[in-house]
């Protein structure tokens, strides 16, 4: 039987068995996403052009971001202390398209509050986009990249830690990680940190999709993501073939 | 190898790691051979589950060798999950699906075809008579119907070997038996059946062979008759006993006592010696400690509970050694 066919199979199992919470999970990450909008516009109260921009631009990566690293950990954590993890690793399934079924669902469970986002960033604000043609493909990556660093942070680590850690990383994505607001505005040590996180590339080729005549993407940027997107998945497909 | 082995495990052992550092498994071997249902028996923490893991890959031995069906699982555990299907200890979630809908998604990722596959799954829900439950959604469903559902997932697609855990948990007695027939029949059909359980009294209509671990030994290892025989020649005295609750029993040296509840007691006597504790007790019956005893046969739990019981410096000198293997 085609590999294919099993990820696609595991899928609509784990697609079926959550479908109970699946919908509040999606309505839950809309509501999150235009909160942040709405959120940030009172932090800021009324942005210049430039600033609008910035904010409306930013708030769709940090949707991507929040569900990759705070849901898919939950998620997984839940299905670990459950027992439901270990019994399906006993499944006749290659590794690797177990972890690809999971990032897949992981990863398209995030576009929608993205798109909502995108939606009130631009009427909160007011502001124009210029989409680029690669913004799919961009929105794909960043939301692989965090649903893979989630899936091997809740891999790794026992589900209680990773589900604490979540909790932190919400709190770095959301203040301290220059999605929001310009790099230049963080201390000098963070701004450093963040040149070789993920969380400000993920933000700049989002950004630079979304509003291509005010933005680029710096070539580092995407090699910094990149590196992150294949360490990520390494590191899943390790911890999943890892017997104890 | 003998050509009907399924599983050959030969040494295996495995020690988890930590402050509080746990020989789980300790040299175990164990054979299951095709057409063999063999009960694996042992209190919590007897190592059944780490063995179990270690056959599919979820834990890697330390030492000793799993062969599944001329496959080095160890070496290569993907073509060992292609050759046993496991039930989950604990109940899978399956919120969302219905029984038959989980029965036949697990059916296909375990690669089979679509027709044979829900064919096989009405077999098993007549043979299970779970019929009127099938299509109900699983969150309106008891804990019973989710483990016999459990059991479907795992026998859903002909395998060489099935490892089973606590399969009859919460099950209704009814169901129980019509599902011991369709594990006996899973071995019949010519698979070989790894029984994980506590539930030995039910376990020994069906299983072939028993293997008794305690701290992750093999410390016996017979067909139920054999075992059987290290209990030959004893007998079970039972006490109900008067309202003056807790009171000393005061046994007879010859009564070995097995278990001791608020208004209940029992223990294991050599036949020669049952005489003389008909005597006592009926001593004990005229003094008003004892309401009613009774004597009879000794079950296999008291056999199996003398060789894992709680007394293990008796079970290493005690004659129970006569049966390990």
């Amino acid at each position: 039987m085609s590999a294919v066919r099993q990820g696609l199979l595991l899928l609509q199992w784990q697609l079926r068995r959550g479908s109970t919470s699946m919908p509040l999970l999606v309505v839950v990450q809309i509501a999150m996403a235009v909160a942040t909008v709405i959120g940030y516009g009172l932090l800021v109260g009324d942005p210049t052009p430039d600033v609008a921009l910035y904010l409306a631009t930013g708030a769709p990566t940090i949707t991507l971001i929040t569900v990759g690293l705070v849901m898919t950990p939950q998620m997984l954590g839940q299905a670990k202390i459950e027992g439901s993890h270990d019994w399906m690793r006993t499944l006749p399934v290659p590794r690797w398209t177990f972890l690809a079924s999971d990032l897949l669902m992981w990863t398209l469970i995030a576009l929608p509050g993205m798109v909502l986002g995108i939606v009130a960033g631009v009427m909160r604000f007011d502001v124009q986009l210029s989409i680029a043609p690669w913004l799919v493909g961009a929105a794909l990556l960043v939301s692989l990249t965090s649903a893979s660093v989630g899936y091997a942070m809740a891999s790794v680590l026992p589900p209680m830690l990773a589900m604490l850690l979540t909790q932190v990383l919400v709190f770095v994505v959301l203040l301290f990680a220059p999605v929001s607001y310009p790099a230049s505005r963080m201390p000098e040590w963070l701004q450093t940190a963040h040149e070789f996180l993920p969380i400000e590339p993920m933000a700049q080729v989002v950004r630079a999709g979304l509003a291509n005549d005010a933005f680029t993407v710096p070539g580092r940027s995407v090699v910094v993501l990149g590196v992150w997107c294949v360490a990520s998945v390494g590191a899943a497909l390790v911890a999943l073939r890892r017997r104890a | 190898m003998q050509p009907n082995v399924v599983l050959s495990i030969r040494g295996l052992s495995k020690r988890y790691r930590g402050r509080r550092g746990v020989q789980a498994n300790d040299g175990i071997d164990l054979d299951v051979l095709a057409g063999q249902v063999v009960g694996l028996l042992g209190h919590n923490g007897a190592g059944k589950t780490t063995l179990v893991n270690q056959v599919v890959g979820l834990v890697r031995p330390d030492a000793g060798s799993i062969w599944l069906d001329g496959i080095d699982a160890v070496a290569d555990p993907d073509a060992a999950r292609r050759l046993a299907s496991i039930q989950a200890q604990a109940n899978v979630p399956i919120t969302g699906l219905t029984p038959r809908t989980a029965i036949q998604l697990v059916g296909r990722i375990r690669g089979g075809s679509r027709r044979e596959v829900a064919a096989r799954t009405q077999e098993l829900i007549e043979t299970l008579d779970i019929a009127s439950w099938a299509d109900v959604p699983s969150q309106k469903i008891s804990g019973g119907i989710a483990r016999l559902t459990a059991f479907c997932m795992t026998a859903v697609v002909p395998g060489r070997l099935f490892v089973l855990h606590e399969p009859t948990n919460d099950v209704d007695p009814v169901r129980r038996r019509l599902l011991w027939d369709a594990i006996r029949t899973l071995a019949d059909d010519g698979s070989g059946v790894l029984l994980v359980t506590h539930n030995v009294r039910e376990a020994e209509r069906v299983v072939d062979h028993l293997v008794i671990l305690d701290q992750g030994q093999v410390i016996a290892a017979d067909t139920p008759a054999g075992l059987a025989a290290s209990t030959r020649g004893v007998l079970t005295v039972e006490l109900d006993l008067g309202l003056r609750a807790g009171t000393d029993v005061g046994w007879p040296p010859s009564v070995t006592e097995t278990t001791r509840e608020r208004l209940r007691a029992a223990g294991t006597v050599p036949a020669a010696s049952a005489a003389d504790v008909v005597r006592w007790a009926q001593s004990r019956v005229d003094a008003g400690v004892v309401e009613r005893y009774a004597l009879t046969a000794a079950a296999r739990e008291d056999g199996y509970g003398r060789l894992v019981g709680s007394d293990r410096a008796a079970v290493a000198t005690g004659t129970e050694l006569g049966v390990v293997a």
